[in-house]
């Protein structure tokens, strides 16, 4: 499937040349043309690796950045309405919490439902907790690197920090009690109170700022009394909601998107026999870059959920 | 098994008689209870005479030697084996001996239960008598007969009351409620119940409610047949009140076995009818059901003559099944398992209830999967299991031998011509696999299978079963068709399919291959994978058929007639009374009701054929014949405590306080070794089980392995159908891993704390899976929370955090699948490593070859470039 990638590259290769096509329009071979089919597989490849590392560094933190302003605004009504969903059954997506750093000077939305593509909006909350602030321990999971990186850095949290969530049912300020990692010890389950359990992942090394190897668990304890936590909640979750889960489940969905590239690829290439290399181009482009943007964000369902 | 030790039994009970000397049954009671075991034996002078000129002269003087196998200790529904020799040969031998069919002989030996002891110092309620003795028609109890035919009018031993014309009752009950016709001689037996009712027994109406027409249970009172030589056997089975309430026999009540060889009226006259001698001579059959002389019938077992030749054999009853509820009001201590277990569970309960200083054991049978699962999650403190199970939970489990037994083949095969029952079933693997995979068509609808038109409809047809039992008859029925057998999950089930899939011609056969008479294999098990733990009901069939209850009723049949049950102890009960749970039978209440299938009939005697998987327990306590098992190419055997110890001798140990191996593919290699040999296993975690219950399931390893090991019928003793585990010997491993494992159990290794008395565990059970946290709904308890989502199901060591006495424990295991269970331990847990390489490697990856890749390109643009320019 990667085969059918060049495509979105192709527009942003500096002069671009037209393809096989000969003597068409452009009778004049250039010599950048004669790099033969490895140079030219390898610069299709790199272009890929490049237009993900793009895609999933900048352009989704630019998505996510959008999602989170959405969120922002509909959990702010939903909190002034008081209609803001506080137990049962939540559909996967919705805005269920805010959550503030005041030591890292963030603030987040969460939404629910920790599958990969739920977390491409920001912090997501898993759905077989509570929710932040109610009896129990709840988890939300944060992407550490890509989109947005939104729990970039949260390692740095020292014990004592604070974390105020806010739900519908209230406001509730965490305190950071530790950093834990595989191998450190689980505290126990409160009795009555709540806690809140970050989930990230790391990796160390001269590359980890973009490498994600395991999970790590920043763990807060409630200050003051727990909301009370209505029933219904879900007993399970499936192993792509659970830490650095992933979702095959977008594969038949990723078929569909890259084969639109494909098309629309090819819709160009016939469309420059007959217009102008400017016009194709121009009309192209942008719906190229589209449609591989769509397909890269659910080619990333397919990877870790805490990357 | 139960015919080997019957003939041991004999052979005890026969020194004691001789060494004790002659003894008279009237001194039976006594001396039985003293020897616990050893059965019953004795011989009496039995006679018919005749009254000629006022003097009685002795027609005829028998010698009738008695022994009956056991006559202590007895369970509802157990048969005894009764052993006679020296009585009259008996002729005109009725297909069926139980009940009202088998009154159309001529000499044979009526045996009934009565309750109460034949002992003329005890008092009325206590002594049996004639009005005790139970029998399920009134045609037992009560005759008419015209003046010239009442023969019991001419008995020489009567009363003159009992040569009345109405006799039997006084008075006598009127005309309404018998139905009596006023000029015939009636005789009335009437029936006293335990509670004392007296039941008039002229009429169906006037019988005792369990002799209803269609009992739940069928006669067990017979007249069985003497062999020319004078000899016979039978198998007798007693009932207790909780199969008969109105005979009431109990452990408080005891009973006795009459056994009334019948010699005929002794006439004071010389009436034709009655001194006849019989019209059929001796060893002869009455398949037409034709009348007979009925001066020697068993018709009149109650008239004087005969009821004075009777043999008493006192009953004496076990503790009933509820014993331990009724006497004992402790709570229960349940362990779950092995159906295999249910005899000696039986036996075992009462000498634990019974004792303060011991626990109130409880087994309750459950597939053995199940039950390993519910003691692994810590529901239950042990679980009985005959292989080795996998830990889901993270305390580790040690598995105590308990029991030597196993698997049989049970059967009841009648013989053809009315020679009896068959004793010498042997089976193939092939022959089980025939059975099982549904590969004989049972019947014409069967026989429209695709791929099966040339198999024989029934395993009796088959050439293969024939060459190895002769003599059977060889007409095609649907119970013949199939082996009853378990539908649910059970290590039954998957040892007798890895015996099966370790004979190469069964497996061949399994497999497609047909068998040198060209039958084959059920297309739809065809392939099947041995061994299996539940075996599966494959068939998709549905046969075409014109009738009417077929039309309305469409159902895969050779599944109806499988039918496999859930419990062995409701195949053994089939194969006691002959009936098969072929579900093909088609009835409806009216004519203008729809038709439904439902069972077959049970199978008349004298043309039984029928093969159900039971327990050895099971087939021991109910007296049931067990089938030989090939053990090599010429070499079947079959179950008995020579066989089951050749086969537990190839045990062998694997690690310490783990399951020992016994293979098949080991087994195979001993000719002497029965197949169906199983080791049963208590199960219990060495770790963190509560100490009470470790106390418990301790002390029931420890006494189960020694005092339960001593045969017997009594209270904490092991019944017959499993091998004694000994110091010594071929069981000596299973009896030392028992010791250890019970040391391991009581010591409990690691164990942090006890069972919670307060909600949170309780509560922690529905910590949603993954374990997250302590759901809402599961009353605001919190458990071990996002961590337990990550928790590896293997064993965690204590972690070197203190854990706090009192609040929530943190659930130590989590299954993998995600099942989370309350764990009773309060453990913390290190956090487990969630690591992916994709998430480490991804990116870095990406930006290497993009740099690489650009490097490249740019290299070689630079270089074609420069050659172009030049």
């Amino acid at each position: 499937m990667t085969m059918t990638r060049p495509a979105p590259v192709q527009p942003r290769m500096p002069a671009p040349r037209p393809p096989v096509t000969h003597g068409v329009a452009t009778p004049d071979p250039e010599p950048a043309r004669r790099l033969g089919p490895v140079g030219d597989a390898v610069t299709v490849l790199s272009m890929i690796c490049l237009w993900l590392l793009v895609q999933t560094l900048v352009l989704g933190a630019v998505s996510e950045n959008r999602a989170q302003n959405e969120a922002y605004t509909q959990l702010r009504g939903e909190l002034a309405a008081a209609t803001a969903p506080i137990g049962g059954v939540i559909t996967p997506g919705e805005p269920v919490a805010l959550l503030r750093f005041p030591s890292l000077g963030r603030e987040l939305v969460v939404v629910e439902g920790t599958a990969s593509g739920d977390l491409l909006g920001g912090p997501a909350h898993r759905r077989d907790t509570p929710l932040p602030g109610q009896q129990g321990v709840s988890l939300v999971y944060g992407r550490a690197h890509t989109y947005g990186a939104p729990f970039a850095g949260l390692t740095g949290l020292r014990p004592g920090d604070h974390v105020v969530a806010r739900t519908g049912q209230g406001r509730a300020v965490f305190v950071v009690d530790r950093v834990r990692r595989a191998g450190d010890p689980v505290p126990q389950a409160p009795s009555n109170g709540a806690r809140l359990t970050l989930v990230t992942a790391e990796s160390t090394g001269p590359l980890s700022a973009i490498s994600a190897a395991s999970a790590v668990y920043i763990d807060a304890t409630l200050a003051g009394t727990a909301f009370v936590a209505p029933a219904g909640r879900l007993s399970a979750v499936p192993d792509s909601e659970r830490a650095m889960g992933n979702d095959p489940a977008a594969l038949p969905l990723l078929v569909v998107g890259l084969g639109l590239v494909l098309l629309l690829v090819l819709v160009a290439l016939v469309a420059r026999q007959r217009w102008s290399a400017t016009l194709v181009w121009l009309v192209a482009v942008p719906l190229v870059l589209a449609a591989a943007w769509s397909a890269t964000d659910v080619a990333v369902r397919l990877l870790p959920n805490l990357l | 098994m139960s015919r080997a030790r019957t003939g041991a039994l004999l052979a005890v009970a026969g020194l004691l008689v001789a060494s004790a000397g002659p003894m008279g049954w009237a001194a039976g009671p006594a001396v039985a209870a003293e020897r616990q075991d050893a059965g019953f034996s004795t011989t009496k002078t039995v006679t018919r005479t005749q009254l000629v000129a006022g003097v009685s002269q002795v027609l005829d003087s028998r010698d009738v030697a008695v022994s009956v196998d056991k006559t202590v200790e007895l369970w509802g529904r157990e048969r005894i084996h009764v052993h006679w020799a020296g009585a009259h040969p008996s002729g005109g031998r009725a297909a069926n001996p139980f009940g009202e069919s088998g009154m159309a002989q001529e000499y044979p030996v009526v045996l009934l239960q009565c309750r109460g002891l034949d002992d003329a110092s005890l008092p009325a309620e206590q002594e049996m008598s004639r009005e005790t003795c139970w029998t399920s028609t009134r045609q037992q109890r009560t005759q008419s007969a015209t003046e010239s035919a009442a023969v019991w009018r001419h008995d020489e031993y009567a009363t003159e009351a009992d040569r009345a014309q109405k006799a039997g009752v006084s008075p006598h009950p009127d005309a309404t409620t018998c139905q009596d016709v006023p000029f015939l001689s009636t005789h009335i037996t009437p029936f006293r119940a335990a509670d004392g009712t007296v039941f008039p027994a002229c009429t169906t109406e006037t019988m005792p409610p369990e002799a209803a027409v269609g009992a739940s249970y069928p006669p067990s009172e017979m007249a069985a047949f003497t062999d020319v030589d004078g000899s016979g056997d039978a198998s007798f089975e007693v009932r207790t009140d909780i199969e008969n309430e109105s005979l009431g026999c109990n452990q408080a009540t005891d009973c006795t076995l009459v056994v009334i060889p019948i010699m005929g009226i002794s006439c004071l006259d010389a009436d034709a009818l009655c001194t006849g001698t019989g019209r059929f001579p001796p060893g002869s059959s009455n398949f037409a059901n034709e009348g007979v002389d009925d001066a020697v019938s068993p018709l009149y077992w109650w008239a004087e003559s005969n009821w004075r030749n009777r043999i008493s054999v006192p009953l004496k009853f076990g503790l009933s099944p509820d014993a331990c509820d009724v006497l004992d009001d402790r709570a229960p201590t349940a362990f779950f398992g092995s159906e295999l277990m249910s005899q000696a569970a039986l036996q075992w309960s009462p000498s634990y209830c019974l004792r303060k200083d011991r626990f109130k054991f409880q087994l309750n049978r459950m597939s053995d999967m199940a039950a390993f699962a519910l003691m692994d999650n810590g529901q239950a403190p042990a679980a009985m299991v005959s292989s080795a199970h996998k830990v889901e939970g993270a305390d580790p489990v040690a598995y105590a031998p308990t029991a030597v037994t196993g698997f049989a083949v049970s059967y009841a095969i009648d013989r053809p011509d009315n020679a009896g029952e068959y004793g010498q079933l042997r089976l193939t693997p092939r022959l089980l696999a025939k059975l099982l995979t549904q590969s004989y068509p049972a019947s014409s609808l069967g026989a429209q299978h695709p791929g099966m038109s040339k198999n024989p409809l029934s395993l009796n047809l088959d050439p293969e079963f024939q060459q190895l039992n002769t003599g059977l008859d060889t007409i095609s029925r649907e119970a013949a068709a199939t082996v009853l057998s378990l539908s649910q999950s059970s290590d039954v089930v998957e040892t007798l399919t890895e015996y099966i899939a370790h004979d190469a011609k069964a497996s061949a056969f399994v497999a497609g291959k047909p068998d040198q008479w060209g039958m084959v294999v059920n297309p739809s098990y065809r392939g099947t994978t041995l061994p299996v733990a539940e075996w599966p009901l494959k068939d998709t069939f549905v046969p075409a058929s014109e009738l009417e209850c077929q039309k309305q009723n469409p159902a895969v049949y050779l599944s109806q007639v499988a039918a496999p049950v859930s419990y062995l102890r409701t195949i053994a009960e089939a194969v006691l009374d002959a009936w098969p749970n072929v579900q093909t039978r088609c009835d409806r209440p009216t004519p203008s009701d729809p038709f439904k299938l439902g069972r077959i009939d049970r199978q008349g005697i004298g043309s039984r054929f029928m093969l159900g998987v039971t327990s050895l327990g099971d087939a021991a306590r109910f007296g049931l014949r067990t089938a030989a098992l090939q053990s090599s190419a010429s070499h079947f055997v079959g179950p008995d405590d020579a066989s089951l110890l050749a086969a537990v001798a190839h045990a062998e140990p694997t690690a310490a306080g783990q399951p020992f191996r016994l293979e098949q593919s080991v087994l195979a290699k001993d000719r002497a070794a029965y197949p169906g040999t199983m080791i049963v296993y208590t199960a219990a975690h060495t770790s963190g089980l509560a100490k009470a219950d470790a106390t418990k399931v301790a002390q029931f390893m420890r006494v189960s392995s020694t005092e339960g090991q001593d045969r017997g019928p009594g209270n904490g003793q092991l019944p017959e159908g499993f091998l004694p585990l000994r110091d010594g010997g071929a069981t000596k491993p299973l009896y030392e891993a028992a010791r250890r494992v019970a040391t391991a159990v009581a010591a409990q290794v690691k164990a942090r704390a006890t069972g919670n008395s307060g909600g949170s565990v309780a509560s922690g059970g529905s910590v949603p899976s993954g374990g997250s946290g302590g759901s809402a709904s599961s009353g605001g308890t919190a458990t071990s929370g996002g961590v337990a989502a990550q928790i590896p199901a293997t064993p965690v060591a204590a972690s070197p955090e203190p854990v706090a006495d009192a609040g929530p424990v943190v659930p130590a295991r989590a299954a993998q699948d995600g099942a989370f269970e309350p764990a009773p331990v309060a453990m913390t847990v290190p956090t487990p490593a969630d690591v992916s390489r994709t998430g480490e490697l991804l990116l870095p990856l990406l930006l290497l070859i993009a740099l690489a890749g650009g490097i490249l390109t740019s290299g070689l643009r630079l270089t074609t470039g420069r050659r172009r320019s030049r």
